[in-house]
């Protein structure tokens, strides 16, 4: 039990997979201006990035381990990832429009996050076991959405904070994010 | 091998069947026209139309939110793809290309300083605005062409960016990055449109000219052996190019930056030998017309200005009709002109020329006699165009002298004062407005007073001091009822069908010496009398009338924009006389313009207003003193005339054009002069 504390902690804090491993920053910038879209973007990867890296691990043990076909592994993964996407788009629109409105453009793009491409290949590399896996899964993607929340929260105060206009826009945002990545570097050291 | 192609296809098997699975129990419906939309659109999520992705443009296209030619990335055949599927017609959108405004690179140019920086326009900017002295010349760093997401844009050899037009898309990208604002969106209707500004490079000659005809290039072309490239780009301006290479008095050649050194290039003679070029040739260039709207314009009057406007409504798409009072067209130019100077054949080349862009016309038609400005409009004509030009001083002559009226209610003082002194009665109504004339004003409210005149106001363009009006003279007349008006002029006249009702003027209110206020004051009015020499141009268009009321026809004027003025108020009669006169053909063209701009303006439902930083003759711009180095070429080519004893022959032409090489040589002596910069031969 213990291990899998250290685990999460590791995944959502010390290796943040956007302030540390600087993965997925296409919507970290580009969604996080507003609370509400960068809450529901931070569940959509959760959804997406739990569920593909259980399925991922199914199909490098089940499938392609066997078979001997490790080498098709990125292939693979991308194709599970983006029928997975297609799936929770036609959830949202379904069940949670307003969500799916909200999020526009930037659900198909987790198709070509990183981030979710990035923990299932990682889960692999690090040998993880199933429970593993989902725990890692689960967590890093939560470490995405605490990243998103926290610059949301920030990016939400700029209109009335005094901005010298040069950094105005995304200046002010770059910076905010280093000094956040800055300050996830205090995690360091937490865990082996 | 086989087992890998068989695991990743049962893969995606596998993951198509559970999509499609899904897809029906996660169906939900959209409205296929959104769907069809989405898929006629070229899906490259550019942003050009504003909005996140191809997906929310359609949706915002079927909603209405969005145009069905908004997509730049898709160009025409997507719009018409689009328009079908929503079922409506759409106005086809003329292209719009980006255009560089510059024509010096930093290496040909006079610099401050060699910048050896940040491959950035927008960096090297930050250091005193760049290293050029001009304050509007390209700095050559190509972050437009790093910008353009088509590619469209590269370097050229010469250090300045160059557009590949076809594909270019308009979509403007370039023109929000040029730190200095020297790439322009352009279009035919833009060009035709267009004023020149203090913000875009322009040389002496062009500023000069009425028409605004853009000369280094004419002369470029000419020198490149494009003779009808140069003649598109002077018809860009004006459509009488033969009649003007004839008789322009060509005020360009006089700012020509050759003065500094030698003589004037011959721009007049060029002009006229490359239209002679395009007579000669049997072929009219084909001018680009923007797509039809179906809109009727009548424009009153057939002579350089109608004919000018008429031209320029049709190439912005309407369909015009010129109503002109004597048999044939060409006004003055046919009429007072010598043969000798211009030949009447000569003058129909150029006639014809603009009614074969399909502009009607009623010869023999005089308004007030056969026809009124209500009647056009009753006609379903949607704003007529009032270009009489100088025919509007006609004098009282004839057995039966006869008192032109040209618009409801309107006359000019001479001719009224003068039908005064030869004891006709001029009918006055109860209510009169003189405007301007000094002391003829307040003798001409005297004896509008004794015809009846109920009220008279005087509306004086210029300030009491100005006009030298005696203090006891105003009393007197302000004793007899009589209001006087300074610093005013007139905005605007409105009426009821054949009747004017009321005039709006502006006047000053209050002076400071740091600011002059004007307020506008609306009087009725039934006749009005102008000390002016002619009628200004004038656009007479109808008020909407409410829905289902049947009233009688109420119409107004719109004035054609003016060159911005901080001296006095803007009005019609903005100076004492009207914006243009007749003292050359080419002023004509150039108040035919604007007023056919200004009309289009008035019907596409933009403000009728001058660009922001108009140049005027007034306007002071970076310019040279003196010119250098300067490549050797020969003397100014001098115009082959007839000899001497055939000048007395009415019916030949004295000046017999330049030949192909004398216009060659003649053309190599322009130093295709920018703001400051100009040809200089240590690069060639």
């Amino acid at each position: 039990m213990g291990d899998y504390l250290l685990l999460i902690v590791s995944a959502i804090l010390v290796s943040n997979i956007i302030l540390a491993r600087y993965l997925g920053n296409c919507p970290f910038l580009g969604v996080s201006q507003k609370m509400d879209t960068a809450v529901g973007m931070g569940m959509a990867v959760i959804f997406v990035v739990t569920l593909a890296g259980m399925i991922t691990w199914v199909v490098q043990y089940a499938i392609l381990n066997p078979l001997g076909l490790e080498y098709l592994r990125t292939i693979a993964f991308i194709l599970v990832i983006a029928s997975l996407v297609q799936l929770v788009e036609m959830f949202l629109q379904k069940s949670i429009p307003g969500l799916y409105r909200a999020l526009g453009i930037f659900l198909p793009l987790i198709t070509t996050n990183c981030a979710v491409l990035g923990i299932a290949i990682i889960n692999i590399q690090e040998e993880f076991d199933f429970m593993q896996t989902v725990v890692f899964s689960f967590a890093s993607a939560v470490g995405f959405t605490l990243a998103m929340v926290l610059l949301a929260s920030l990016r939400e105060r700029f209109p009335t904070a005094r901005i010298p206009s040069p950094f105005a826009g995304m200046p002010i945002a770059m910076i905010t994010v280093g000094l956040l990545a800055l300050a996830f570097l205090g995690f360091s050291g937490l865990v082996d | 091998m086989l087992a890998a192609g068989l695991a990743i296809g049962g893969l995606g098997l596998l993951a198509g069947v559970g999509l499609a699975v899904a897809s029906k129990i996660f169906y939900v419906y959209v409205d296929p026209q959104i769907i069809e939309v989405e898929e006629a659109l070229p899906g490259a999520n550019c942003g050009g139309c504003g909005l996140p992705g191809c997906t929310a443009a359609a949706q915002a296209i079927v909603v209405g939110q969005l145009a069905p030619n908004s997509c730049v990335g898709g160009g025409v055949e997507v719009h018409q793809k689009v328009a079908e599927i929503l079922g409506v017609k759409v106005e086809l959108k003329e292209p719009e290309i980006a255009q560089i405004g510059c024509r010096y690179s930093v290496e040909k140019a006079d610099i401050k300083y060699v910048y050896d920086g940040v491959t950035d326009c927008r960096a090297a900017m930050l250091l005193a605005g760049g290293s050029k002295q001009c304050p509007i010349g390209c700095i050559g760093l190509g972050s437009c062409v790093k910008a353009c997401p088509f590619g469209a844009l590269s370097m050229g050899n010469d250090g300045l960016p160059v557009v590949h037009e076809d594909v270019c898309t308009g979509c403007g990208t370039c023109v929000r990055t040029c730190p200095k604002g020297i790439i322009a969106l352009t279009s035919v209707t833009n060009r035709i449109l267009g004023e020149y500004t203090t913000d875009e490079c322009t040389a002496p000659c062009q500023r000069t000219c009425p028409a605004g005809i853009n000369i280094p290039e004419q002369i470029q072309q000419t020198a490149l052996g494009n003779y009808l490239e140069a003649v598109r780009v002077i018809k860009e301006r004006n459509p009488l190019p033969l009649v003007c290479g004839r008789i322009c008095p060509h005020p360009c050649e006089f700012e020509c930056r050759r003065n500094l050194t030698d003589e004037p290039v011959a721009i007049n003679y060029l002009k006229r030998f490359v239209a002679d070029y395009e007579r000669e040739s049997g072929h009219r260039l084909q001018l680009f017309k923007a797509p039809e709207t179906g809109r009727r314009l009548a424009i009153v009057g057939g002579g350089a200005e109608g004919l000018t406007a008429a031209c320029f409504l049709a190439r912005l798409g309407h369909s015009p009709t010129i109503f002109e009072a004597m048999p044939k067209l060409g006004g003055l130019l046919r009429t007072v002109i010598s043969e000798a100077r211009l030949p009447k054949d000569v003058l129909d080349w150029d006639i014809e020329g603009i009614l074969e862009l399909g502009v009607e016309v009623q010869t023999e038609k005089a308004l007030g006699k056969d026809f009124t400005l209500a009647s056009l409009l009753k006609e379903g004509y949607e704003a007529v165009v009032l270009a009489t030009g100088g025919w509007d001083a006609t004098l009282l002559r004839g057995p039966e002298p006869d008192l032109e009226q040209a618009a409801p209610g309107l006359y000019l003082l001479l001719p009224v004062s003068l039908a005064w002194a030869q004891g006709i009665d001029v009918p006055v109504g109860r209510r009169v407005v003189i405007v301007g004339g000094g002391q003829m004003a307040l003798d001409a409210a005297r004896r509008c007073r004794q015809a009846g005149a109920e009220q008279v106001t005087i509306v004086y363009s210029r300030s009491k001091g100005e006009l030298g009006l005696s203090d006891s003279d105003l009393t007197k007349i302000g004793h007899e009822g009589t209001e006087v008006y300074f610093d005013a002029t007139l905005s605007q006249f409105k009426g009821v069908d054949d009747s004017l009702t009321q005039l709006v003027f502006s006047h000053l209110v209050s002076s400071t010496a740091a600011r002059r206020r004007f307020a506008e004051l609306a009087i009725p009015a039934d006749t009005v009398i102008t000390a002016s020499g002619r009628l200004p141009e004038m656009i007479f268009v109808k008020v909407p009338a409410l829905e289902g009321e049947e009233t009688p026809l109420l119409w107004q004027t719109i004035s054609p924009y003016h060159p911005p003025s901080t001296a006095r108020p803007e009005g019609i009669f903005a100076t004492s006389d009207p914006i243009s006169d007749y003292r050359a053909v080419v002023e004509a063209i150039g108040a035919g313009r604007r007023a056919a701009a200004s009309t289009h303006m008035f019907l596409t439902g933009k403000e009728v207003a001058p660009p922001l930083h108009m140049l005027t003759s007034q306007t002071e711009v970076l310019d040279v003193g003196q010119v250098q180095e300067l490549l050797p070429v020969g003397a100014r080519q001098k115009m082959p005339k007839r000899p001497p004893e055939e000048h007395f022959d009415p019916s030949l032409e004295i000046e017999r054009g330049l030949t192909e090489e004398m216009a060659k040589q003649e053309a190599l002596r322009c130093l295709n002069c920018g703001l400051i910069c100009y040809t200089r031969g240590r690069y060639h």
